[in-house]
C-alpha cells in the first residue's frame, strides 16, 4: 500500500517446525464417537436410529436446509447409540450422533468413481453437493453453493497458505495427498469456468512448492508463492496480494473464487476413492501439549482423547484452542469433538501478560488487514458512540486477532472490537 | 490441570510497551553519555558532572512524583512506576534544557511535567501534551531568571544556537556555520545547544535503531525533519542563502532531537499514519515560523505543544476505514500539508518582500547576533548574545577570534561582556572575560585605559587600533561592534 497506510499485515512466528516435518500419526480410533449434527450452519436430521448398524462412508445425516447442504457420513463402523447433547466448539450445547465403534472398519463405497473430465457441469455440481464438500479452512461453507453461479469468474484460487500459527495440517495433507489435491483442484477449476487457476502457498514452504510444481505444471493451474505474512490466507488479503484488487462483499466481485487445499483433497478423494469426508488431518501443537504432531483422526473424536494420545497436557493452566491461536476459539473443556471443518487443536500454557494502558502507538491501525482503526474502535466502544462506530466501519472486522497480537500494551484489542460489533448488532436491531 | 477460557487471539508479539520504553531509555542514555563527554571536554569535568547531576536529579524527581501520587491514590507503587515511564519524561526534559539551567529549575520542571503534564490527565496514555515539552515550556516562561544565571564561572561556551532565525543571507549563514566548524562538525557534534542536541549523527543513529526495532514509525521523524529542511531550503533559495539554510536548520537546535524523541511520542500524536504525517508537517511548519518570526528561542517545543492540542481533531479527521476512505484520507493529507507549506513559505516570502534582502536585517528577533547588522570584521567572526536586559541597559556576552585563532595558533576565542545603554545606543562598559591572545603583546589592547576608550561611543569608527596589538584590538572592536549591532537590531 501507499505510505499513508501501514502494511495491513504482519509476519508472525508460526512455530510450524513443531509439527510440519514430523510423520503424521494415524491415531487408534476411539470406542465412542460423537458426530456433530450440524456442519457450519447446516443442521442435519439423523437418517439412522438408536440400535442401527452403520458402516464407514454411510450417509447418516441429511441437512434440513437446501442452501447449507452438507450431508453427514459415518466415519466408523458400529452401532448407533442415539442423539446426545454435547458442548460444541461454538461453546453451546449441540446435538451429536453417538456411535459405538466396533473397530471392524467395514466400509461401503459412498459414491461411484467419478470422472470430472467427462462429466457435464451439472453432474459435477451435484456430485460436489452430494459428497458433502464444504470449506475446510474453518468456515464450513458448502462448496457447491459457491459455484452455483460461476459467471464472470476469471481466476480460481486454491488456498494452501495456512497462515494461522502452529497449524500445519493443510501442508501435511497436501504433501501426502498431492494427486488427490490435483484432481480436486482441476475439477473445481472446471466447475467455476475460470480460464486460469492459481495455487497460493507460502514462499517459505519450499518442499510443498516443489510438489505443487510437479503436479500442476502443464495444467491450467499455476503455483503462486506468497509472502509469509498473516493473514495471507484470508480471502481479501490473498486476493489483494495476487491480483491487487479489493472487493466489497464477495470474492466474485473481483472475479475470483477460492477454495481451501483440503477441500480439493477431499473432493479428489470422493471422486477417486468414492469416500466422503470421514477423517481429518488435525494439527495438535503448542507448548501446552507433550508431543505435538499432525494426527489423522475420524470426525467425531473428542479433543480430550486426541490430546491424551499426544502425551497429554503440559503445565497446570492451559488454553485449549479449536484451531490456531489467532482465530481459533478457546474452549474450557475438552469434551468437544473434531468436526469436518476443524484442522487444529492448539494447547498453550496460560500466562497473563503484563498489560499497561494504551500507548496510542497505532500499531493495531497499521496492521489491521481490514484497514480499520482498532484503537479508535475501542475508544468509541467505551463511550458507546454508535455514529462513530458506524463511521469506523466496524462490521468489516473479521476478528483476525492481529490487533491484539500486535498490541505492545498487551490489551485485548480484538475483544473490544468484538464487543463493539455485538453492541452495534443489538443497537441496530432495535 | 485446568483449562482456562480466554477470548482469542491467544498469541502475542514479543514486543511490549515496556520494551519500547527501555529501547528509548537506552537511546536517551547514549545521548546523555555523549553530552557528558562533550561537556567534560569542552568545559571541564564540572560541566560533565553537571549533566550527570541534572539527569539524576530529574529522574529522581520524576520517580518521587510518581511514587507520591501512587501512594496517595493507594495503588501498587512498583507496578505503577514501571507502567508510567516517567523517567523518560525526565530524561527528555534534561536533554532539551540548556546546560545553564539550574538543578532547582529542572526539578521543578520535572515535577510539573510528571504531575500536571501526565498524572493530572489520568496518567500514561491519557495526557494531551508531551509532558517533557510541557514542563520545559513552563520553566522557560516562569523561571527565566534561573536560566540566565550561570552557576559556573570560567570558560562558558557561548555560541548558543537557539536564537538564530531563518532570515539570513548567505554570507552571514556561511560565517555562522563556519563558527560551528562547518556542516561536518555540526553533524558530528561539538557546539553548544540544548544538552541533548549536541551530536546530530548520534541522534540519527538512535532514530534508525528505533525504527529498526519498530519502536517508532518512520513517518513522523522523516516528515518532520524533511519538512523543516524543505521549507527552510526554499526560503533560503528565495533569500539567497541557498540550500544551506535548510541543512543548517535541520542540524541546529532541537529539530533532530524533537523530531526523533518528541514528535514520535505516540501518546500525544495521532494514531493513524496520515494523521501522523499531518501532525509532523504541521509541527515542522510551526517550528520554521516560530524560529523565524517569534521571540521563542527555538520553535521546536512550542510547535509540538501546539500540534498536541490538535491531535484529537486530527484523529477525528482520519476516523474511518483506511481502505474504503483511502481517497478521502489522501485528499485530507494533501490539503493539510499543502496549506502548512504555503503558509510557511508565505510568511517567509512576505518578510523578504518587505525588506531588501542583502543588507537590511529584520528587527523582530531579540537576542540575535546572527540577524543583526553585518560585522565590519567578518574574518574575526564576532558574535554577541544578550545575557541581561533591564530596559535601560543590556549586557551582551560577545566572542571573537583573536590573534591565535586567526593565525592558526589555536581555537581559543576572546570573550567580553559589553554593557550598552539602550536609550542612546552607546557603550557603557567593556570587560574582557576570557583572553586567548598572547600575554604581553595583546595585553596592551585590553588594559583598562584602552578599554575605557570605548565608553560612550556609538560606533567603533571612533576608536583607533592599538599599534603593536592590531589583532587583539581589532578583535575587541569586533566584539564591541557586535554588541552595538545587536542592541541596534532590537
Ligand atoms: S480483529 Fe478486526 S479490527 Fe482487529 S486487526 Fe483483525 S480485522 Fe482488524
Ligand atoms: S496497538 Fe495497543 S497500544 Fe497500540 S494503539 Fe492499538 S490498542 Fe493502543
Amino acid at each position: 500500500m501507499s505510505f499513508l497506510t501501514g502494511p495491513m499485515h504482519f509476519h508472525l512466528d508460526g512455530h510450524k517446525e513443531l509439527t510440519a516435518h514430523k510423520e503424521y500419526l494415524k491415531l487408534p480410533e476411539p470406542d465412542d464417537l460423537y458426530i456433530p449434527l450440524v456442519n457450519g450452519r447446516a443442521a442435519c436430521r439423523p437418517l439412522v436410529n438408536a440400535g442401527d448398524e452403520v458402516k464407514v462412508g454411510q450417509k447418516i445425516g441429511e441437512p434440513t436446509d437446501g442452501f447449507w447442504y452438507v450431508p453427514i457420513f459415518s466415519p466408523v463402523s458400529g452401532t448407533v447409540v442415539g442423539v446426545e447433547k454435547r458442548m460444541t466448539t461454538m461453546l453451546k450445547p449441540g446435538e451429536h450422533l453417538h456411535i459405538k465403534n466396533d473397530h471392524k472398519g467395514t466400509a461401503v463405497r459412498a459414491f461411484e468413481p467419478f470422472d470430472y473430465e467427462k462429466a457435464s457441469w451439472e453432474e459435477l455440481h451435484s456430485f460436489v453437493k452430494e459428497a458433502g464438500m464444504a470449506g475446510l479452512g474453518g468456515a464450513g461453507f458448502p462448496t457447491f453453493a459457491k459455484y452455483s453461479k460461476p459467471e464472470g469468474i476469471d481466476l480460481f484460487i486454491v488456498n494452501a497458505v495456512e497462515c494461522e500459527p502452529y497449524l500445519t495440517a493443510d501442508y501435511r495433507n497436501a504433501m501426502e495427498n498431492a494427486e488427490l489435491m490435483k484432481a480436486g483442484a482441476l475439477a473445481l477449476l472446471k466447475l467455476c469456468k475460470a480460464p486460469k487457476g492459481l495455487v497460493a502457498v507460502k514462499e517459505d514452504k519450499k518442499d510443498l512448492i516443489e510438489v505443487l510444481h510437479r503436479q500442476f505444471d502443464g495444467t491450467g493451474i499455476e503455483v503462486a508463492p506468497v509472502k509469509d505474512i498473516y493473514p495471507a490466507g484470508w480471502e481479501r488479503t490473498l486476493i489483494y496480494m495476487l491480483t491487487g484488487k479489493r472487493y466489497d462483499r464477495l470474492p466474485a466481485e473481483a472475479g475470483c473464487i477460492l477454495n481451501n487445499v483440503s477441500t480439493c483433497i477431499a473432493l479428489g478423494n470422493a471422486m477417486v476413492n468414492g469416500m466422503p469426508i470421514t477423517h481429518k488431518m488435525v494439527t495438535v501443537s503448542g507448548d501446552g501439549v507433550q508431543d505435538p504432531h499432525n494426527v489423522y483422526v475420524p470426525v467425531g473424536m473428542p479433543a480430550g482423547d486426541i490430546i491424551r494420545q499426544c502425551g497429554g497436557y503440559v503445565g497446570e493452566d492451559c488454553l485449549l484452542i479449536a484451531g490456531g491461536p489467532m482465530m481459533g476459539k478457546t474452549i474450557p473443556n475438552d469434551q468437544f469433538v473434531i468436526g469436518i471443518a476443524n484442522n487444529g487443536l492448539t494447547v498453550l500454557q496460560h500466562r497473563e501478560p503484563f498489560s499497561v494502558k494504551c500507548l496510542r502507538c497505532g500499531k493495531c491501525t497499521e496492521t489491521c488487514p481490514s484497514g480499520l482503526e482498532p484503537v479508535r474502535i475501542n475508544f468509541a466502544e467505551k463511550t458507546k458512540d454508535i455514529e462513530l462506530l458506524k463511521k469506523l466501519d466496524i462490521m468489516s472486522c473479521i476478528q483476525c486477532g492481529l490487533c491484539t497480537y500486535i498490541c505492545p500494551s498487551k490489551l485485548d484489542v480484538t475483544e473490544g472490537v468484538a464487543r463493539a460489533k455485538r453492541y452495534m448488532t443489538l443497537a441496530t436491531k432495535k | 490441570m485446568k483449562l482456562t477460557f480466554k477470548p482469542s487471539p491467544n498469541y502475542r508479539t514479543a514486543q511490549s510497551t515496556s520494551g519500547i520504553m527501555w529501547d528509548l531509555t537506552m537511546c536517551l542514555c547514549a545521548v546523555t553519555l555523549f553530552s557528558v563527554v562533550y561537556y567534560t571536554v569542552a568545559g571541564g569535568v564540572s560541566y560533565g558532572l553537571r549533566v550527570v547531576i541534572m539527569m539524576a536529579a530529574s529522574v529522581a524527581a520524576a520517580l518521587a512524583t510518581d511514587a507520591a501520587y501512587l501512594k496517595v491514590m493507594k495503588q501498587d507503587i512498583k507496578k505503577g512506576i514501571l507502567s508510567s515511564y516517567s523517567w523518560i519524561t525526565a530524561m527528555i526534559l534534561v536533554l532539551i534544557s540548556p546546560i545553564k539551567a539550574s538543578c532547582y529549575a529542572i526539578i521543578i520542571a520535572t515535577i510539573i511535567a510528571v504531575f500536571f503534564g501526565k498524572l493530572a490527565f489520568g496518567g500514561f496514555g491519557q495526557n494531551i501534551f508531551n509532558p517533557a515539552a510541557f514542563g520545559e515550556a513552563i520553566i522557560m516562561n516562569n523561571f527565566a531568571a534561573t536560566y540566565a544565571e550561570d552557576l559556573y564561572t570560567g570558560a562558558t561556551p557561548t555560541t548558543a544556537i537557539k536564537a538564530f532565525g531563518w532570515l539570513a543571507d548567505s554570507g552571514k549563514l556561511n560565517s555562522l556555520v563556519a563558527g560551528y566548524g562547518g556542516y561536518g562538525r555540526m553533524l558530528i557534534g561539538g557546539y553548544i545547544s540544548t544538552i541533548g542536541s549536541t551530536c546530530a549523527l548520534l541522534l540519527i543513529l538512535c532514530c534508525v535503531f528505533l525504527i529498526w526495532r519498530r519502536d517508532i514509525d518512520w513517518q513522523a521523524p522523516v516528515f518532520y525533519i524533511g519538512t523543516v529542511f524543505v521549507e527552510t531550503a526554499v526560503i533560503g533559495l528565495m533569500k539567497g542563502s541557498g540550500l544551506g539554510l535548510g541543512l543548517f536548520n535541520v542540524l541546529a537546535g532541537g529539530v533532530l532531537f524533537g523530531g526523533i524523541f518528541m514528535m514520535t511520542d505516540p501518546v500525544t500524536s495521532p494514531v493513524t499514519i496520515p494523521g501522523r504525517i499531518v501532525f509532523a508537517v504541521g509541527a515542522a511548519s510551526l517550528t520554521v515560523i516560530l524560529r523565524g518570526r517569534s521571540n521563542f528561542a527555538d520553535g521546536v517545543l512550542y510547535s509540538i505543544l501546539i500540534m498536541n492540542m490538535l491531535t484529537p481533531a486530527i484523529d477525528k479527521l482520519f476516523d474511518g476505514s483506511q481502505i474504503k476512505d483511502a481517497a478521502k484520507f489522501r485528499k485530507y493529507t494533501l490539503i493539510a500539508s499543502v496549506c502548512a507549506l504555503a503558509v510557511t513559505l508565505l510568511v517567509g516570502g512576505l518578510s523578504s518582500a518587505k525588506r531588501p534582502s542583502s543588507t537590511a536585517k529584520p528587527a523582530e528577533i531579540p537576542h540575535v547576533s546572527a540577524a543583526a547588522k553585518a560585522s565590519s570584521f567578518p574574518e574575526y567572526e564576532p558574535s554577541a548574545e544578550e545575557i541581561s536586559n533591564d530596559g535601560t541597559t543590556a549586557v551582551y556576552h560577545t566572542t571573537a577570534k583573536g590573534f591565535h585563532a586567526l593565525n592558526g595558533g589555536g581555537e581559543e576565542l576572546n570573550e567580553a561582556d559589553v554593557t550598552i545603554d539602550l536609550a542612546t545606543k552607546t557603550v557603557k562598559k567593556v570587560e574582557i572575560t576570557v583572553f586567548g591572545d598572547t600575554a604581553g603583546i595583546g595585553d596592551v589592547a585590553t588594559s583598562d585605559s584602552k578599554l575605557a576608550a570605548y565608553e560612550g561611543i556609538s560606533s567603533i569608527d571612533e576608536v583607533d587600533a592599538v599599534s603593536g596589538a592590531t589583532f587583539t584590538s581589532t578583535s575587541v572592536k569586533a566584539m564591541v561592534e557586535a554588541a552595538l549591532n545587536t542592541a541596534a537590531a532590537n
